[in-house]
Formats: C-alpha cells, sequence, structure tokens
C-alpha cells in the first residue's frame, strides 16, 4: 500500500471509526481499524459487533492494499499531523509508515485476514431528511430505559402514522413521544433502535448531508450518506403500546412559564430526599401552584409558582429527576401539565408545540 | 430430538475451539445454538447480523466439515438470527414489584404487551382458559390443533355468542404454537383490520403486497369473522389468501358469532371452504362452569369470595363470560374501597343492576314487529284464518312470545284471539324443531329479535 490522501479527512474519519471500534471485546482484532485502499479512495472500517462503519475517502492511490492498525494508536497519530494538508501511507513489511513533512511515524500492524465483514442490510428503503431524524431521536432518547432487562424498550422505536413519522422512548417510568409531519412518507411499522447505539448513530447524523437514505430489515439498519456506511443491530421485538395509557381526559390543567418552573425545580432538588421527591399541590381557584421538598437531613423547601389553572384542585409527587428531564425537549416558553388522577400518569407538552408529548408517573404516596 | 441437536451443536463447538484462539472462538461463538433441522440442513442461530455475516465467510465450511463429521447426513448449513438469551423473568418482577413500593410506580405498560409482529396478547393462554362441558369440545380440538399442526383439521372455524372466550381460545392456540415453535410465524388478526388494511392496499395500488403478506405465514388466526358478510372484495381478498395457505398446509383459525352456514352474504366458495375443516360451536356456560369460572377469576382478588356468594352470582349472572368479569370488577373494586370483604346482601344490592333485568314489552308491540317483518296486516294474526303465510307468523310471535318473554302458554292463546294452550305448545315445539334444520328461519329469527332491541 503506497497512498496520498488529505490529513483532515482522515482524521476525521479515523476519530469517527475509531469510536466504533470494539474495545471491551475480548478479540484484539476488533480493537483495530481496517484500512483498505482500492480503486481512488480508502475505506475506514470499524466495527464493534452492534455498530459497524465504513467510512470512503478520496485519495490517490500509486500502491493497493490493506492493513489494520490499533484504533487507539492510529486516532491519536492522526490528531497530530497538522503540519500539512496531505499524509502519505506506506505499507512495509507489516509495518504502516504515516508520514508528513514533519512528522514520520511507524506503526505495527495486526493480520488483517481475521477483520470481518459488515453485514449488508436487505430490506425496506426509505430516504429521511437528516434533521427529521436528529430532532426526533433528541426529544426522546432520554427517556429509553438503560439496563438491558427489557431489550425493546431499551430502544427507541420509530414508526410512521399517516403523514408523521413517530419517534417514542420509555423506561416504564416516563414515555416520551414525538411526532414529526414527513409529506408522502412509507410505510414503516417498526424500527427499534438499541439505546446503546443511539449516541454513535447521532455522531454520524451530524456529519451527514442533508437527507440520508436508510435500509432497514427486522434485524439490522444501515445508514447511507456520502461515502459513509453505518449499520446498527436492531431490536427484534415489539414495543408496548403505548397508545393505551395516553389519558384520554383531563380533570385538571395547568399553564406554567418554563423557566420559572425549572428554577423552582432545581431550588427542591437541593432538598429532595433520596427519591427525589416533590409534591405539587394545585388548589381552586388560584393563581399559584405549590411545590415543597423534604429532606429530614438538609431541610425543606416551599415555593410558589404563577400558573393559569383549570379544573380541580389535586395533589401529586413526581420524582424531580424525571420532572427536569422533559426540559431539554421543551420548546417554547410555557408548558402545560394535564392530571387526571393522583394515581394517574400526567401529560406535559409545550403549549406552542403540539408535536411532543411526555408521560410522566407519579410516585406512590 | 432437540436434546440431540443442542448435544450435536456442543462436540461441534469443541473441536472448533481447538482450532481458533479463546478470544476468536468467544467472540463468534459465544451464545451460537442450532435453532432445527430441516431435510439436512441445520440452521445454526446466532445472536446478530455482524456474527451471521463473518460465520458466513470466514467459518461456514469449518462449521459444516465439523457437523458432518458427528452427522453425516447433513448436507448444509444455515444462520438465523434470533435471541438466545432471555433475561429470567425472575428478575423483572422484582424490578417491578420493588417499584411500587419504594421506586416511583412505573407507566401500566407491563399489562397491555401485546406482540406487535403477530397481535397475540401473552395473556390469553390454555393455562388460563376454563374448560366446561360448554366449551370442551372447542378446547379439545384448539389443543389437537396445536399438538399436530400441519396435519390437524384446517381450517379450524369456532363460533358462538359474543364474551364466551371465543378469542381467548384461539389466540391461545396462537401463543401455544409460538412456544412450541418458535420459528413458525403466527398472526392474529380481526376482520375489521384486515378489511382496512385491504381497503387501504386498494386504495394505494398495492393488493399485491397485502396478499404477499398474508400468504407468508404459517398460522393465521382471524377473529370476527362474521363481519365479512356482503363485503365482496374482502371475501375475495381472503379466497385467495386462504387458498395459498391451504395448499401449502398452514394452519387457518377462524372465529365467528354464527355457523358459516348462517353468515348472510357469505359467498358459497368461501361457506365450503370454511366448513371442510373442524367447525364447532362454544356454548352458554352451565351453572357449574360459570360457578368453575367465577371462582378461578376471583382468586386473584385481595378479598375472597364467600362460597354463597359465589353461587348467588353463578345463579344471577348468566349469559356472557364478559358479564361476570364486569360483575366482579365491581366487587373487587368496592371491597377495595371498604377494605373488607362484602356480604351477600351488599352483593345483591349492588349488583341489581347488572343483573339483564326481563324484557318488558306488551304482546301486542310484539305481534305488530312480527307482522311488520312479514309485511302482514297486523289484524290479520288475530282473526280466525288459517292461510300460510299468517299461520308461520302467529307461530312464530308465539315461539318468540314463549322463548324470549317468557310468557305462560295460556296466556299467550288467550292474547292471539283465544287459541288453546295446547296450539301454542305444538307452535312453539314446531318453531324450535324447524330452527335446527332451517338457516332461512334462523335468520329471520335473529333479524326479528333485532327489532326488539
Amino acid at each position: 500500500m503506497n497512498i496520498t490522501c488529505t490529513t483532515e479527512k482522515l482524521k476525521n474519519a479515523v476519530s469517527l471509526a475509531e469510536r466504533m471500534t470494539g474495545k471491551a471485546l475480548t478479540l484484539p482484532t476488533l480493537h483495530a481499524i481496517l484500512l483498505i485502499a482500492s480503486g481512488k479512495s480508502i475505506k475506514v472500517r470499524s466495527t464493534n459487533l452492534t455498530l459497524g462503519i465504513e467510512i470512503e475517502i478520496p485519495a490517490n492511490i500509486e500502491e493497493e492494499g490493506t492493513v489494520l492498525i490499533k484504533g487507539e494508536v492510529l486516532a491519536s497519530v492522526c490528531n497530530h499531523l497538522n503540519d500539512a494538508s496531505e499524509v502519505r501511507l506506506t505499507l512495509e513489511h507489516d509495518n504502516l509508515t504515516i508520514s508528513t513533512p514533519q512528522h514520520t511515524t511507524v506503526i505495527k500492524s495486526l493480520p488483517a485476514d481475521d477483520f470481518p465483514t459488515l453485514p449488508a442490510v436487505e430490506g425496506e428503503q426509505v430516504e429521511i431528511k437528516t434533521s427529521v431524524l436528529q430532532e426526533g431521536i433528541r426529544s426522546v432518547y432520554f427517556c429509553a430505559a438503560i439496563t438491558d432487562i427489557k431489550p425493546e424498550i431499551a430502544s427507541i422505536f420509530i414508526y410512521s402514522e399517516e403523514n408523521n413519522l413517530c419517534f417514542v422512548a420509555t423506561d416504564s417510568f416516563r414515555l416520551a413521544e414525538k411526532k414529526i409531519s414527513v409529506k408522502g412518507i412509507p410505510e414503516i411499522s417498526k424500527i427499534l433502535v438499541p439505546f446503546k447505539n443511539i449516541a454513535d448513530i447521532l455522531r454520524v447524523l451530524d456529519v451527514a448531508p442533508e437527507t440520508i437514505r436508510i435500509m432497514y430489515s427486522r434485524n439490522q439498519i444501515a445508514f447511507f450518506a456520502n461515502g459513509l456506511y453505518l449499520t446498527s443491530r436492531l431490536i427484534d421485538g415489539g414495543f408496548p403500546p403505548y397508545q393505551l395509557i395516553i389519558p384520554k381526559e383531563t380533570v385538571t390543567k395547568v399553564v406554567l412559564l418554563k423557566q420559572e418552573l425549572l428554577n423552582t425545580l432545581r431550588l427542591s432538588t437541593i432538598f429532595a430526599d433520596k427519591f427525589f421527591q416533590v409534591s405539587f399541590a394545585i388548589p381552586e381557584d388560584k393563581k399559584t401552584i405549590t411545590l415543597s421538598s423534604k429532606n429530614s437531613d438538609v431541610g425543606s423547601s416551599v415555593s410558589t409558582v404563577d400558573a393559569a389553572i383549570e379544573g380541580e384542585p389535586i395533589e401529586v409527587d413526581f420524582n424531580l429527576k424525571y420532572f427536569l428531564d422533559v426540559f431539554q425537549a421543551l420548546t417554547g416558553d410555557s408548558l402545560t401539565i394535564s392530571f387526571t388522577q393522583p394515581n394517574k400518569p400526567i401529560v406535559v407538552r409545550s403549549v406552542s408545540d403540539p408535536s411532543f408529548l411526555y408521560l410522566l408517573m407519579p410516585t406512590n404516596r | 430430538m432437540e436434546n440431540n441437536l443442542s448435544q450435536l451443536w456442543n462436540t461441534c463447538l469443541g473441536v472448533i475451539e481447538s482450532q481458533l484462539t479463546k478470544a476468536t472462538f468467544t467472540t463468534w461463538f459465544k451464545n451460537t445454538g442450532i435453532n432445527k433441522e430441516e431435510e439436512g440442513i441445520i440452521y445454526v442461530s446466532v445472536p446478530n447480523e455482524f456474527v451471521r455475516e463473518w460465520l458466513m465467510t470466514k467459518y461456514q465450511k469449518l462449521i459444516l466439515k465439523t457437523i458432518v463429521e458427528n452427522a453425516p447426513h447433513i448436507r448444509a448449513v444455515e444462520f438465523i438470527i434470533s435471541r438466545l438469551t432471555t433475561p429470567a423473568p425472575v428478575n423483572e418482577n422484582n424490578l417491578f414489584s420493588s417499584s411500587t413500593t419504594e421506586h416511583p410506580s412505573t407507566l401500566p405498560l407491563q399489562n397491555l404487551y401485546i406482540n406487535r409482529d403477530d397481535n397475540l396478547n401473552p395473556r390469553y393462554t390454555f393455562d388460563t382458559f376454563i374448560v366446561g362441558p360448554f366449551n370442551e369440545l372447542a378446547c379439545a380440538s384448539a389443543q389437537g390443533v396445536v399438538k399436530r399442526l400441519q396435519n390437524a383439521y384446517n381450517p379450524l372455524f369456532i363460533y358462538g355468542s359474543s364474551g364466551l372466550g371465543k378469542t381467548h381460545l384461539i389466540q391461545a392456540v396462537g401463543n401455544e404454537i409460538k412456544k412450541l415453535y418458535p420459528d413458525k410465524k403466527v398472526l392474529y388478526t380481526s376482520l375489521e383490520k384486515f378489511m382496512n388494511e385491504y381497503v387501504s392496499s386498494v386504495q394505494n395500488n398495492r393488493q399485491q403486497s397485502f396478499q404477499d403478506k398474508y400468504c407468508k405465514f404459517d398460522v393465521l388466526i382471524m377473529d370476527d369473522i362474521q363481519f365479512i358478510s356482503g363485503k365482496e372484495g374482502t371475501q375475495n381478498a381472503l379466497f385467495h389468501i386462504f387458498n395459498v395457505l391451504y395448499e401449502q398446509n398452514k394452519n387457518i383459525i377462524f372465529s365467528s358469532d354464527k355457523h358459516p352456514n348462517h353468515i348472510i352474504g357469505l359467498e358459497d366458495r368461501l361457506k365450503t371452504r370454511f366448513n371442510a375443516g373442524m367447525t364447532i360451536d362454544i356454548q352458554e356456560p352451565d351453572l357449574e362452569s360459570r360457578m368453575a369460572i367465577i371462582k378461578e377469576k376471583s382468586t386473584h382478588q385481595e378479598f375472597p369470595l364467600e362460597p354463597e356468594v359465589l353461587a348467588y352470582i353463578a345463579s344471577v349472572v348468566t349469559g356472557s363470560i364478559r358479564e361476570i368479569e364486569g360483575v366482579l370488577n365491581l366487587i373487587s373494586m368496592h371491597s377495595g374501597m371498604r377494605q373488607k370483604a362484602i356480604s351477600l346482601s351488599e352483593i345483591k344490592l349492588l349488583i341489581k343492576n347488572s343483573v339483564k333485568p326481563k324484557r318488558v314489552i306488551s304482546i301486542d308491540s310484539v305481534v305488530k314487529m312480527v307482522s311488520d317483518y312479514y309485511n302482514l296486516d297486523e289484524q290479520v294474526i288475530y282473526e280466525k284464518t288459517r292461510r300460510k303465510e299468517i299461520v308461520r307468523a302467529r307461530q312464530i310471535i308465539m315461539f318468540v312470545l314463549r322463548e324470549d318473554f317468557n310468557e305462560s302458554y295460556p296466556s299467550i292463546g288467550a292474547k292471539l284471539g283465544g287459541k288453546d294452550h295446547t296450539t301454542v305448545i305444538h307452535s312453539y315445539e314446531k318453531i324450535k324443531g324447524e330452527l335446527v334444520s332451517d338457516p332461512h328461519l334462523m335468520k329471520e329469527l335473529e333479524d326479528i329479535r333485532i327489532l326488539f332491541k
């Protein structure tokens, strides 16, 4: 192998691929990044056996070849190549030489035969705006269950409904749903993306062009964008029919200013007990609601927040952390909270944005 | 058989392990197993696509060679993805039950897990199905389907009035098949869903993909098939799907509230096909079965029911099992609220509204409705005439008055132009006898009964 390519492109590709190496796996081959030089480009490939990525960057190939290099080493070296816009890679006797005018590094390579090929996905094909995927995933992913006990909820559920693309995540204590209108979206009955892969997928979406091509089957999904191929395992299971638990009627409805509630909740956090409990008291015919929290070791706090209240008085306790989480996904400056009964889930929405819904279960009294 | 396969795989793994490094072996062969063997092909289950891809490209030859050495009749190896590692359900329960006491309560999701792939509700199993004389035969034939699968009667057609457990039974078949044969593709759907999907496939010009979708299932379970009546397009679509599945020996199970012969507007070619397998009905539960059902359903309650209460409920709440469930829910809510078991007298008070009131309707209005139905003048019924069509209508009136409204024979006779009570008895017996053999009469009677509601 003897090639030259743009330093910047190689650096970006290697740093992206390095994140997806299988550091936790026992097989040393999978800690590495595979470089394949052929035709007019060089391919950078890595996998951790739940995700796999291949990035193709244009290169000037004088001699074709394949080499497997320890991911960490390659990424660190690339990070320090700041002196030239071009870099040359040559392979001699199992040693890869990376050279710029200032630096020459020689890295030992690993046997490349044992590096796996990435699975090709056969199935449905969809083209989606990258921004839609990013927005949808970012709006809900904080709700997904982290443990693998129930894999179907340790995931983000994506499906289409009429002209909407819907994103849902839940850890069974709360649930977030985002519906984004996409004209003429083909039918997507179910895509369950494992939560563990979401951060890496978002990272790839950040560098993807405006629209991205997706292919998916029951077990696997692939993203295609500008010479980049990302494939992830999907979860083969059923997401719970969450629509059934969204309360249909509202007994009490409260409209609040977002920032004001957020500040108050943060104050309450200081005095939260080990279950992070905060009590909401909504009186009748008043213009404020009361939030209180108490910790026998620290002290207690009682705050009032201005609110527009409709309906019957109610008192409900929540987990503060779960309540604070929703603020990252709420747009606009005010929000509504709808209550039915003290032991039924509440619905939080932004006043200005009907596309997002947050369901939160009160803590038992 | 299954034991043999896992033994075979363990032997092969032993051989393969010795030829690879430890890290390579654990990375690629952890969580693999033999799923099944079919016609000389071994299906190896692997945890995901990455492993499948690599085993296929790199290790297929090695795996096949090792297997053939141990089982010479094997010709090929294929890889399929399946979840082998099922997490212990005990952990799950702990997580959720502890959460109700210490952690924030969970969203009530776990009660309504319905699998999106096959629409089956895992709650419906044979274990929770109560068998009595009224549904014994239906249950036995359903279990027969599970046991013999491809050699079983096909299609299985179960009918009976609403709330008698048809849905429970056919879903239990689906769940059991899924448990015993995990690679079989099962689909449970209702005719209504099927029809809506068909309509939208016509709208979008995707009929072919619609048919293909249904044809690929190994077991098709369709609920409430009676709604197909008069829907020609849907019947046509179902006809073709039925034929494809039937030819391939795939199992088809239907439920309906009527015998296929009594579904109006059902094309003959479908009728004969529905009748080709096993057609079986579920009756209303008798007193003992009702008691068994109530007992079973009330075991989950906080406050167990007294035997006399149990007997009382069984005697007053007749008819569908759904009604029984409703009454039990009511009782459990009340006892939960008061934190004690409720006495018989309180229960009597509580469920008096749930017990179906006897329908009160005047004899005159029955006469009017039936004569309207047959396009006759109301007055001619009371006249002394033996014209065939009038006699017929009169007999039906008598039958309805006796059967549905519990009028006494003499009072029916007196009202209908001073007939003797024996005439009434004769008419009643005659219609009752004819009902068994005459589907037209059955249909007419059903239509008439709808008028009363």
